[in-house]
């Protein structure tokens, strides 16, 4: 596993020797950790959330926790890694307590799905390959049912692995896999009805 | 196989691969290929997809506010070559703040019938809200002094509305009246304000 980065930052000291500071209680030292990872804790806060308040508040708490066990960090993985989980843990805990379904996990197949896959009779269905830009797929996400948004951004995004996943939801590694699924067919409707909008108005 | 049983199992088998019979289906029909191809194109996409969003400065703010008060920082030490950290910042808003002063207040007392451009210009800046919220450099000076003195934002907050109110006064005179002097005086004098409560706020960081 890679350490703390040596590359030296702009204010002129490396990522370690930040944490090492920010380990003594070095505000500024503080202030350069939290520049360089505002976005990607940010960032995943909102896209879990879908919430910018939500997110601004959970940031906040996700380094917040960060500084109060800096002292704990030794090194064994990257600091961006560690940094990371707990920004996970911060929101998953926010969403314990607030009751929101963290995935849905006994939520079935519409029946529609069920039955198999969809045949557009007459009209062509060309594959997506090649067609989705990143905006686009940011605002489906967005707007993805909150249990399938969670599981989609911690594993397609985030890069987390089922087995991680269900020990973090507390769900089964199969319940994990198929709620991603479900996301990821959510999103390729959406997908799909946004270039057929967009190709209406040419 | 038919399509129905094959992505029943999809979701299971999508990225460790399945039977034999499961693969055989999925060269031989397009509609479960295409699908599959879709949902790792988006997999794949997703991974690209980079941290566009920043939290609003008033996050770090309420982080180092807690900092403080639990006790995990100390007071920041002086920035380094006096011109990088808060103090340095307000350095640079201070005098960026001198320098409309002076521009303002050598063409303001250039006689004519209207304020030349350059005037007009520089006393589009700052903002003359009598808010701070449009002005990023105001915001920037209470950022700063929220984070070092805490106790004392509300006063500058309440000083910079009034001299921004004065401001804006003075230059709605001078729009409906270009000759007026008494309003060209009150504009210098509340861009002196300005300066002046920029200044000490600087002052109050050390």
């Amino acid at each position: 596993m890679t350490q703390a980065k040596k590359s030296t930052l702009p204010s002129g000291i490396t990522e370690a020797e930040a944490i090492d500071r920010a380990k003594r209680g070095d505000a500024g030292s503080f202030e350069i950790l939290y520049g360089l990872h505002k976005r990607r804790v940010y960032s995943l806060c909102l896209r879990m959330t879908g919430n910018t308040a939500e997110a601004e508040d959970l940031t906040q708490e996700a380094f917040l926790q960060l500084y109060r066990k800096i002292a704990t960090f030794r090194g064994e993985s990257a600091f961006s890694t560690w940094l990371h989980r707990m920004a996970v843990n911060v929101v998953l805990m926010r969403l314990r307590k607030k009751g929101l379904p963290e995935v849905s996990l006994e939520e079935t197949l519409e029946p529609q799905q069920e039955d198999g896959p969809k045949k557009d009779f007459g009209a062509p269905d060309y594959a997506l390959v090649g067609s989705i830009d990143r905006v686009n797929l940011g605002r489906a996400i967005e707007s993805l049912p909150p249990g399938y948004r969670i599981i989609f951004v911690l594993h397609d995004i985030e890069g987390y692995e089922h087995n991680e996943i269900a020990e973090m939801l507390g769900c089964s590694i199969g319940n994990s896999k198929s709620q991603l699924h479900k996301a990821r067919m959510k999103l390729r409707d959406l997908l799909k009805t946004s270039r057929a909008e967009k190709a209406i108005k040419r | 196989m038919t399509c129905a049983e094959f992505q029943k199992v999809l979701p299971y088998i999508i990225e460790t691969g399945g039977s034999a019979d499961q693969e055989k289906h999925l060269r031989e029909c397009h509609v479960c290929s295409d699908l599959v191809q879709d949902l790792r194109y988006i997999a794949e996409q997703a991974k690209l997809l980079v941290p566009m969003e920043e939290p609003s400065p008033q996050v770090w703010v309420g982080i180092r506010a807690s900092l403080e008060r639990e006790g995990l920082v100390q007071k920041p030490a002086r920035a380094r070559g006096g011109l990088l950290g808060p103090q340095g910042a307000l350095l640079w808003v201070t005098a960026a703040a001198a320098v409309v002063l002076v521009i303002v207040g050598i063409t303001l007392y250039q006689r004519g019938p209207e304020p030349p451009a350059a005037a007009q210009r520089a006393a589009a800046r700052p903002s003359d809200n009598s808010a701070t919220d449009d002005d990023p450099q105001d915001k920037q000076v209470l950022t700063q002094v929220a984070q070092a003195r805490p106790e004392m934002k509300d006063v500058y907050e309440r000083n910079l509305k009034q001299v921004n109110a004065s401001i804006k006064d003075s230059r709605k005179a001078l729009a409906s009246d270009p000759s007026d002097e008494d309003a060209r005086t009150g504009l210098l004098h509340a861009y002196e304000q300005k300066a002046m409560v920029y200044d000490m706020a600087t002052r109050s960081l050390r």
